[in-house]
């Protein structure tokens, strides 16, 4: 038994450290890379990577040693598996946006050379259409 | 009891017209006409009795500590009103079935009618003076809304808007009056008041009470220089003209000098002012009321010479004029409401109510004409209709008193006023109803049906039955009547067409030849009287009215010149200013509790803290940055309640940041992203330097009060009582609902009005200026097409159900654990607000089932019902009470009535959060000028592949 918990409260070890490695490093990659486009990665790998490690080291943890079981982690990451990559994905969305029309160009994101015509990519163009009038002011 | 039935069954009856609003006009008609019919017959039961000399009364406390009692009385004076009210009432309702067009909104009327009916009776059956008041003011909202009834028509709306002034100014005077009045007399209720004479008339305070009490009246009753309101309200429909303004409303100032004439009647000031303004007013209006073409103007302005003639009657002081004055109102009541009637079906059936453009009606509307020449012969106090006795009577008083040694003033201009009576009733007579019969009317005139002219008929009948049997049919309800007024046994009289041949016999006969000569020269006297000078009331009413808005305004621009900074200042100088007082007087005594040792955390926590703050002001220039710095401190501070062991508080604070925060993105978007500076350099050092003084207070204040031990906190009550006394070991939520359920009430309701707030200020933007600003609005980025992006739509969508659970277990628990309904109604907000954000506006707003102002009035509701359902078992208001009970598979359940109060608190919430959502979309929309979008997505794959809207 004693060999088991042993090795459980080696692995939950683990886990937090590489959980706080993770976070560590994304951290660290969001003010040091160069452009957003490549910053964006930072943070992402903290949630997923970072979070998931000290989630699972959570659910080892609590039926372990506390002898009880709680959804909270299968929940928490959940909604990180939800939120994250949207958020993500909608801060990349702006980027592209702005970048397609020269707002606040950043030179490391080197915006000419890589970013096709905006409708080619998948930021949204509208198709023209014509102007429907105002709705009456209420 | 039956009395109190009897004041409410109006009320009543206009709640039951209101809801009928779907039926038909004869159910409703119906419904009123039972109402005071009902009332009716429950005064007559009472009739005997009261006559008899007992007087019924009802008593009920209402607010004890300010005097205030619903107490109710009937003597023979209260008898005489009820009875007029009810039954010309019931003629007016009849009247108005078949007089409004099919366009007007019969149950609105109706329903005005019918509180208007409720409120009278309460001013002439109340006990209570200040019970009185609130019936007095509400007969003037009432006749607002009645005068106002053609809210279309300007005229209708001014003349509204005038009674409402000049009547319920007049009322805040009475208000004033009769408040001294129940102090001087110890006592507010009339029947007190009454005993109290010698003592009022001995104190100082009666000639202020006296001046305000009579204020009240005139301008209630149309006395000169008040009488201009009563014309101006003739736009009413003619079935309101005829109750309001000749037999209930404006008689209520004459009741109520009548009510207090044992009281206050009898001094030299009581003479001169009630006296001479009666006399003045009857005079004038009878002026006026002959050179006006309008019937109805005419009649009005006879109404204000008879009002005058009242008020003179009531002035004189003797106990006779008080007879004379009573029998008086009787007639005027009956002869100027039939006369009403009938301008309104010359009105109806000739299409104009021109006196130039009428003329020989006689052969074409006989049974019209009848009613005329009744009705119009008594207003000129002809035999043998009623009108000539109560005149004669009048004319024998005013005979017999002296105005300062002047013996011949008051005869001479009652004999004046009589005359010119007795030219414009001729002249409403003969000019419309005689003469040659004209080819131009409007209309083909014919006689109404009998749903018209029945109601003035009955009271023409009546005219014609107290004329010739004045004694047997008056005499009964004059004499005791009389007596109520005087309060004594009234002197003998003898109503009675024929008194010999006494002077006053002979100033009628020359009033009445006057009159018809003055007839006879009418042109000549309309161009005398075009060469008279009169002061245009309106003008002058006007003139005030812009005077008091305009230095209101003055007031309010000095006061409050719209710049945040200054408003700023004020409060933080004056916050300072009141800290050092308080300082100063209070002293501080000694620290008496030691620190905590701060742990590497909270340092940490701390310098975030102050690092974001500092972010803040340097950064409030660039306004997304500061809003996300301030995000930063406000996440930092939940924090720090997690840290402390507050997780309601954290709780609270995340999700109202995280409401705030979005609801303040969206708002921001339409402002400059970077503001220009508004105040000069000096100025922003000087601000610094105060908010930098007042921020170190804070803080230092702060840190004394943490550092001393409360003395007999109320937290301790509040730890020891919350599961015995209120039920749940959530110690916040039960103070929330339970211990300060009334302070959450009140904060809800303060909620509600904000939101109300925001949805008004945010109206008013789309228009005007701001509203042409709002066009010329141009985003200062070039914006996204993508308003709806599909991920994260479909994120969102999958988010709606488990947030939603989320904030239905925080409700649920709320009571024993962290939790409750505030915060559960921002995790609910804060799911739809995502929705809303996700995918547009409209879309999402076409499914909500519930208006948000309903959902804001809801919670309200609820929570009131719950406190209110406490009363229904007899405890206080908002007592709370909780069970448990054991549920299958659930398990051990509490139900505490607190539960439903926290349900009215989620929907407030909810209903306020998306009504400020909402306006704020409404006006996003209008600026960008985007085109209502009611799909969820821009890609829609359900509408094949690569489908763009």
């Amino acid at each position: 038994m004693t060999g088991a918990m042993a090795l459980a409260e080696l692995l939950i070890s683990a886990l937090i450290v590489l959980g706080g490695a993770f976070a560590f490093i994304g951290s660290w990659g969001l003010t040091r890379l160069p452009s957003l486009m490549t910053r964006l990665h930072g943070p992402t790998k903290a949630t997923t990577l970072g979070v998931g490690s000290i989630l699972i080291a959570s659910m080892l943890f609590f039926p372990i040693y506390e002898r009880s079981f709680t959804a909270h982690e299968l929940l928490i990451t959940m909604f990180l598996f939800i939120t994250a990559p949207i958020t993500a994905n909608m801060i990349a969305k702006a980027h592209l946006h702005r970048q397609g029309h020269g707002v606040d160009p950043n030179p490391a994101d080197s915006t000419d050379a890589t970013i096709p015509e905006p409708e080619r990519w998948s930021t949204f163009t509208r198709p023209p259409r014509e102007q429907e009038p105002l709705p009456p002011a209420e | 009891m039956i009395l109190l039935l009897t004041c409410m069954l109006p009320f009543l009856g206009a709640l039951a017209v209101a809801l009928a609003a779907r039926t038909g006009r004869n159910t409703q008609a119906i419904l009123a006409g039972a109402a005071t019919s009902a009332a009716l017959v429950l005064i007559l039961l009472q009739a005997p009795q009261v006559l008899a000399g007992t007087t019924s009364a009802f008593a009920m406390p209402w607010v004890p500590a300010l005097g205030l009692e619903a107490s109710l009385f009937m003597d023979p004076l209260g008898l005489m009103f009820a009875g007029l009210i009810l039954g010309i009432g019931i003629l007016i309702i009849t009247y108005a079935r078949f007089y409004l067009a099919a366009e007007d909104s019969m149950p609105r009327f109706l329903t005005f009618l019918m509180l208007f009916q409720g409120a009278m009776l309460g001013i002439v059956l109340s006990d209570n003076v200040l019970l009185l008041l609130i019936f007095w003011e509400l007969t003037s909202l009432s006749s607002f809304l009645l005068i106002g009834f053609w809210s279309h028509k300007a005229e209708g709306r001014q003349g509204a808007r005038m009674a409402l002034a000049v009547t319920g100014g007049g009322g805040l005077a009475l208000i004033a009056g009769l408040l001294i009045l129940g102090r001087v007399a110890g006592s507010y209720n009339l029947t007190d008041i009454l005993l109290a004479g010698l003592v009022i008339q001995g104190s100082p305070l009666y000639t202020p009470a006296l001046v305000l009490i009579l204020v009240g009246c005139f301008a209630k009753s149309a006395q000169f220089p008040f009488h201009f309101w009563l014309p101006r309200a003739m736009a009413a429909p003619t079935p309101v003209s005829a109750y309001l303004h000749s037999a209930t409303m404006v008689k209520a100032g004459v009741f109520l000098l009548a009510r207090l004439w044992p009281v206050l009647s009898g001094t030299e000031l009581w003479f001169y002012l009630v006296a001479t303004t009666g006399m003045v007013t009857m005079f004038v209006g009878a002026a006026i009321a002959l050179f006006k073409d309008d019937l109805k103007a005419l009649l009005a302005y006879s109404t204000v010479s008879h009002l005058g003639l009242l008020t003179m009657l009531l002035g004189f002081g003797t106990p006779m004029a008080a007879v004379v004055a009573v029998f008086h109102i009787l007639n005027h009541a009956t002869f100027k409401a039939a006369l009403f009637m009938n301008a309104g079906i010359v009105d109806h059936e000739v299409g104009t109510r021109d006196v130039r453009r009428l003329g020989g009606l006689v052969h074409l509307m006989p049974i019209a004409t009848t009613i005329a020449v009744v009705a119009g012969l008594s207003m000129a106090g002809l035999p043998p209709f009623n009108g000539f006795i109560s005149k004669e009577m009048m004319l024998e008083e005013a005979g017999r008193t002296v105005w300062a040694e002047l013996t011949w003033l008051i005869p001479l201009v009652a004999t004046l006023a009589a005359l010119l009576s007795a030219a414009y009733s001729f002249r409403y007579v003969s000019h419309v109803f005689f003469g040659p019969r004209r080819h131009d009317y409007p209309r083909a005139p014919h006689d109404p049906g009998a749903g018209l002219w029945g109601p003035p008929a009955v009271l023409a009948a009546l005219v014609v039955l107290i004329g010739f049997f004045p004694a047997t049919i008056a005499g009964p309800l004059v004499q005791p009547v009389a007596a109520a007024v005087i309060g004594a046994e009234p002197p003998y009289f003898a109503l009675k067409m024929w008194h010999g041949f006494t002077p006053a016999l002979f100033m009628s006969v020359l009033a009445v030849a006057g009159g018809a000569a003055v007839l006879w020269r009418h042109g000549e006297a309309v161009r005398m009287w075009q060469r008279v000078p009169v002061p245009d009331a309106k003008r002058a009413f006007d003139a005030v009215v812009a005077a008091l808005v305009g230095a209101s305004r003055v007031v309010t621009d000095t006061l409050h010149t719209g710049t945040l900074q200054r408003s700023l200042f004020v409060l933080f100088a004056a916050t300072f200013l009141l800290a050092v007082e308080g300082l100063s007087v209070g002293g501080l005594g000694g620290a008496t509790r030691a620190g905590i040792p701060a742990s590497g955390v909270a340092v940490a926590a701390w310098l975030a803290l102050v690092a974001g703050a500092v972010a803040v002001v340097v950064s409030a220039r660039q306004r997304f940055l500061a809003l996300i710095y301030i995000s930063v401190i406000g996440l930092i501070v939940s924090l720090g309640f997690v840290y402390l062991s507050a997780p309601d508080l954290a709780l609270t604070q995340i999700s109202v940041e995280v409401v705030t925060i979005l609801l303040l993105l969206l708002a921001l978007n339409l402002l400059p992203k970077t503001p220009q500076p508004t105040s000069s350099r000096l100025r922003r050092a000087r601000d610094a330097v105060l908010a930098g003084i007042v921020g170190a207070g804070v803080g230092w204040l702060a840190l004394a009060v943490m550092t001393r031990a409360p003395r007999d906190p109320i937290s301790a009550f509040h730890w020891a009582q919350a599961k015995p006394g209120g039920g749940g070991t959530n110690v916040v939520n039960v103070t929330l609902v339970d211990f300060r359920g009334f302070d959450t009430f009140g904060e809800i309701i303060v909620l509600g009005i904000a939101a109300l707030a925001i949805y008004a200020l945010l109206k008013t933007a789309v228009r005007g200026v701001a509203g042409r600003r709002l066009l010329a609005w141009v985003p200062e980025t070039p914006e996204s097409p993508e308003r709806h992006p599909m991920m994260l739509v479909v994120a969102s969508r999958l988010v709606l159900p488990i947030a939603l659970v989320v904030g239905l277990f925080l409700f649920l628990r709320g009571h024993n654990l962290p939790g409750g309904g505030f915060i559960a109604g921002l995790v609910f907000s804060i799911a739809l607000l995502v929705q809303f954000m996700a995918s547009g506006y409209a879309w999402a707003d076409a499914r909500k089932r519930l208006e948000r102002h309903t959902l804001i009035a809801g919670g309200v509701l609820v929570a009131a019902a719950t406190g209110l359902g406490s009363l229904a078992f007899g405890a206080p208001f908002l007592t709370s009470t909780f069970e448990y009970i054991t549920w299958p598979l659930v398990g051990q359940f509490e139900l505490a009535s607190a539960l439903l109060f926290d349900v009215g608190v989620s929907l407030a919430v909810v209903g306020a959060v998306l009504l400020a959502l909402g306006q704020l979309a409404n006006l996003m929309q209008r600026a960008a000028r985007l085109e209502v979008d009611a799909e969820p997505m821009d890609i829609d794959p359900t509408r094949g592949a690569g489908a763009v809207r």
